[in-house]
């Protein structure tokens, strides 16, 4: 099966029956989707398909067949953070911060579509997305300011240099 | 102040808006195995039955554990403060919960680990179920723990936390009525979007490096190296990152089965709970029971407080002891109570034990005696927030055990809350302080419990 | 190289028709064959081996989505996704909208919420009353046949066959009235549907209230008085305790979905 991940096309082997959310942790290795609980009742797994957001853990991988799949690492990049993810970072929109990929990709179709600053809306949208540390108040401003096309000093919030843990070795 | 009310920066605020925050599940490491565990259908029987052989014959299948690989099987998780330990690893000859982990095995693939986990020949013998905490005192209640229904092993050998003070039947005699309830909270699931997680690698050199979501890096290495028998300096642990806790990932739920994993198969191996899993066998914020019974005056004084608690541990002590304690010190909540009779009980039942999170212990106090103030309000037709107001903790007022409050902020609090919902108050209401009783504020009940008066 | 955590049995085939009459055929008499639609319910099911099936049907490329109109009927797709009928006329758009969230809606088909009774925690078949109340008849393949039928005796009886798509004619007038979920991964705990048709028939159906969607005829019957209607509706259920809530609750809610869907029909006629 080919896909495309993030622009790089991509050949899956196993089964087309086979949770996309799996195919892209543990075959390809793209770990920013999430899996919070593999029965689409979270929103942790959200990628976008072809531009939707979809729930990866619900999706064979054999639907994904010929799509372009974009997942949280591939809407910005540290030193090239798109506005919904500066957003996120000004308004401290993640704490835990393992809803935050799902949040994110749901959110950006959301403005991608045209959506607004009205918060009902953006509830709408985000509706499938838990989170069980924020309280959603700053998720929603700060999607809210992403909608309006605020922009940030992001030198007071956000840091050069983050966390990863050292792993025994790539795959 | 540099720091309160600034704008700082999250240390993993990038990493987690650009997906690179690595959590235990990210962490991918080369022929690493997959764990799955038999956990018990029943809430309470006996294990007559527990051959693994099938399971470990099945090909990809590298280890399988019982309670006999495990080289200290009981552990208390506070036996540094003096709680003996009670519960084992993995089930011995019985099972108290729903869940309780019996066996795990590690295999290729989490789906061959599911199906050695099917093989696996185990039987049981049930025996009724403790599930009510009220029942535990029954004569004929089933013994559910080898230390009785109850726990028995505060200081002193004490069954309970007791506090007296003042006297409380001089403060029913005094009352103008009694305000009875029962207050019954229901267990809380933490749910964090990430559930238990455990990697563990076999080193070069002997020790074990273990990835963990704990809360409390240095509390699991403890326990992991209490229940293995070995150094610390065994393990590395690598932690700090944490899909979400809120005192449910503080019971060192997989590193101790993961390590135990990695040294029988000498290969990583990675132990994941599903969200079923995580509702159905990860600790919750235990069930209160508790019973108030309060005497108070007409004009809203309140003399003197009954309280009885429950707390429902479920099948083993954990930290409960240590949530008992905490909420012993805090039952009259916000307010100063001179004339106190608190029993609160550590109560096993057949459920999942319960553990820590936020405000272990004292929230379920807040819950009783906030509604319960609400009804000496509603009963004796007063305002809610005046009657709090007259009998909120001030400086030098003591605690149930007696600790002088040096800056208590009740006051404060309930003014600001009146003034954000635009609840009137009468201005000798509004012009209340925290400062130490006096006049009006000091009746002559409340004059004995009154301690040091140095405030902040 | 093995996919680690993957949830399939290698044992398990799986079949990838691309046209509805590949599909009929791949399906046979349905006997050991689990039809995966969008794959919000199966899928789960494999992850979590509630299921093992030694064959399944994938339908997602066999071009059975779409809605069309001919007239006054509609006819919808066995594939089309639920977020596709959000915009429909009562009851079918509110019903629809009042299903999960947007990316759920997006991927859940009608044809899968056509064949789902009971999840663990509660019945899941939300768009089964909207259906009912319009009067729909469900298309379907048997052993290479293709044959129709009312929804309301194909409900529970569908297995051995294959939903390809359902249809209904426009109806005069409809509404929707359900209660609010607590949140969007939870399924509706009760709702009624209610539609007129142009010939003046009157349905009214309930979700919510028993494994399947059911008509409630005695509501119908007494549908002049909504406030009559309602307390009959109890007459043609039997509610269950369930997650969502207690069978006490839904008796005591029914009849006032009863009486607002047919208010609203009655001001909008």
């Amino acid at each position: 099966m080919n896909l495309t991940v993030n622009g790089a096309a991509c050949e899956i082997d196993g089964s087309a029956l086979t949770p996309l959310l799996d195919v892209l942790r543990d075959e390809l290795g793209v770990t920013g989707p999430k899996a919070g609980c593999h029965q689409g009742g979270c929103g942790a797994c959200t990628v976008l398909v072809d531009g939707e957001p979809r729930r990866s853990c619900l999706m064979p991988a054999g639907y994904a067949e010929g799509a372009e799949i974009v997942t949280v690492e591939g809407i910005g990049a540290p030193e090239d953070l798109a506005p919904i993810q500066q957003a996120f970072v000004h308004y401290y929109a993640a704490q835990c911060g393992f809803c935050t990929s799902g949040m994110l990709l749901a959110a950006q179709a959301y403005l991608a579509r045209g959506g607004s600053d009205d918060h009902e809306s953006i509830q709408e949208a985000l509706a499938g997305h838990v989170c069980r540390c924020t309280g959603y108040a700053k998720i929603i401003d700060a999607v809210a300011a992403a909608a309006r096309g605020d922009s940030f000093d992001l030198t007071t919030t956000a840091v050069g240099k983050h966390t990863t843990m050292a792993t025994g070795g790539a795959e | 102040m540099k720091v309160v009310g600034a704008r700082i920066p999250r240390y993993d605020g990038v990493a987690h808006v650009t997906g690179r925050t690595t959590y235990v599940d990210d962490v991918r490491v080369p022929g690493t195995l997959w764990a799955k565990a038999l956990r018990s259908p029943v809430h309470h029987a006996a294990v007559t039955k527990l051959d693994t052989s099938a399971a470990e014959s099945m090909p990809g299948v590298h280890a399988v554990i019982t309670w006999e690989d495990v080289p200290l099987l009981e552990y208390g998780h506070l036996s540094a403060l003096g709680i003996p330990a009670d519960e084992p690893l993995l089930a011995k000859d019985e099972v108290r919960y729903l869940g309780q982990p019996i066996a795990v095995v590690a295999a290729e693939s989490e789906q061959l680990a599911a199906a050695a986990v099917a093989a696996i020949d185990v039987a049981f013998e049930e025996r009724p179920a403790l599930l009510d905490v009220r029942a535990a005192f029954d004569p004929d209640a089933p013994k559910i723990h080898q230390w009785g229904n109850w726990y028995p092993h505060f200081e002193n050998e004490m069954d309970r936390r007791q506090i007296r003070k003042g006297d409380i039947d001089r403060a029913f005699e005094d009352a103008d009525t009694i305000v009875q309830g029962v207050y019954r909270p229901a267990a809380i699931e933490h749910a964090p979007i990430e559930t238990q997680v455990c990697q563990v690698v076999p080193e070069p050199d002997g020790r074990l490096t273990i990835y963990s979501c704990t809360q409390a890096l240095y509390f699991s290495l403890g326990v992991v190296a209490a229940h293995l028998q070995q150094p610390l300096n065994r393990f590395k642990l690598v932690g700090g990152t944490t899909g979400g806790g809120f005192g449910g990932k503080v019971d060192t739920a997989t590193e101790t089965v993961t390590c135990l994993l990695v040294l029988k198969a000498n290969r990583p191996v990675k132990w994941r709970w599903t969200r079923e899993e995580e509702f159905l066998c990860s600790s919750t914020r235990a069930p209160w029971h508790m019973e108030l019974a309060t005497a108070v005056t007409r004009d809203g004084w309140i003399l003197g407080q009954k309280m009885l608690t429950l707390h429902d541990a479920g099948a083993y002590a954990r930290f409960s002891p240590y949530g008992l304690t905490k909420h012993s010190f805090h039952h009259t909540g916000a307010y100063s109570i001179p004339h106190l009779h608190f029993d609160g009980y550590v109560v096993f039942t057949n459920r999942v034990p319960t553990t820590a999170m936020r405000g272990f212990g004292v929230t379920s106090v807040s819950f009783a005696v906030e509604t319960h103030m609400n009804r000496i309000a509603n009963l004796l037709g007063l305002d809610p927030i005046e009657i709090r107001l007259k009998n909120a903790n001030r400086i030098g007022d003591t605690s149930p055990n007696g600790v002088s409050y040096t800056d208590p902020s009740t006051v404060d609090t309930l003014k600001a809350i009146a003034d954000a919902i635009g609840h009137e108050l009468p201005a000798d209401y509004r012009t209340m302080t925290n400062e130490p009783r006096s006049g009006e504020l000091l009746p002559e009940h409340l004059v004995a419990q009154v301690g040091s008066t140095e405030g902040h | 190289m093995a996919v680690a955590s993957v949830a399939v049995d290698a044992a398990t085939e799986t079949m990838v028709p691309g046209s509805e009459d590949e599909a009929i055929a791949a399906f046979g008499d349905g006997v050991g064959v689990v039809v995966v639609g969008g794959g919000t319910i199966v899928v789960p099911d494999l992850t979590y081996r509630r299921i093992r099936p030694s064959k399944t049907l994938m339908l997602g490329h066999a071009g059975l989505a779409g809605i069309e109109t001919d007239g006054a009927q509609v006819t919808i797709g066995a594939m089309t996704p639920v977020q596709d009928l959000v915009d429909l006329p009562a009851p079918l758009g509110p019903c629809a909208a009042n299903v999960a969230d947007l990316e759920i809606r997006s991927q859940g088909t009608v044809g899968g919420n056509l064949c789902a009774g009971d999840a663990p925690e509660a019945p899941r078949g939300d768009l089964q009353g909207a259906f009912l109340a319009l009067g729909a008849t469900v298309r379907f393949a048997a052993d290479g046949e293709v044959a129709e039928e009312p929804l309301e005796d194909f409900l529970g009886e569908h297995s051995g066959r294959l939903v390809l798509g359902v249809s209904f004619d426009e109806p005069a007038a409809g509404a929707f009235a359900g209660l609010d979920r607590p949140h969007t991964h939870d399924y509706t705990a009760l709702a009624v549907s209610g539609a007129k048709g142009n010939d003046g028939t009157l349905r009214l159906a309930v979700t919510g209230a028993g494994s399947w969607g059911a008509r409630l005829p005695s509501a119908e019957a007494a549908a002049g008085d909504p406030e009559a209607a309602g307390k009959a509706a109890l007459q043609d259920v039997s509610p269950r305790d369930d997650a969502l809530a207690s069978a006490w609750y839904r008796t005591k809610v029914l009849p006032a979905l009863v009486r607002r869907v047919l208010t609203e029909m009655g001001a909008s006629s």
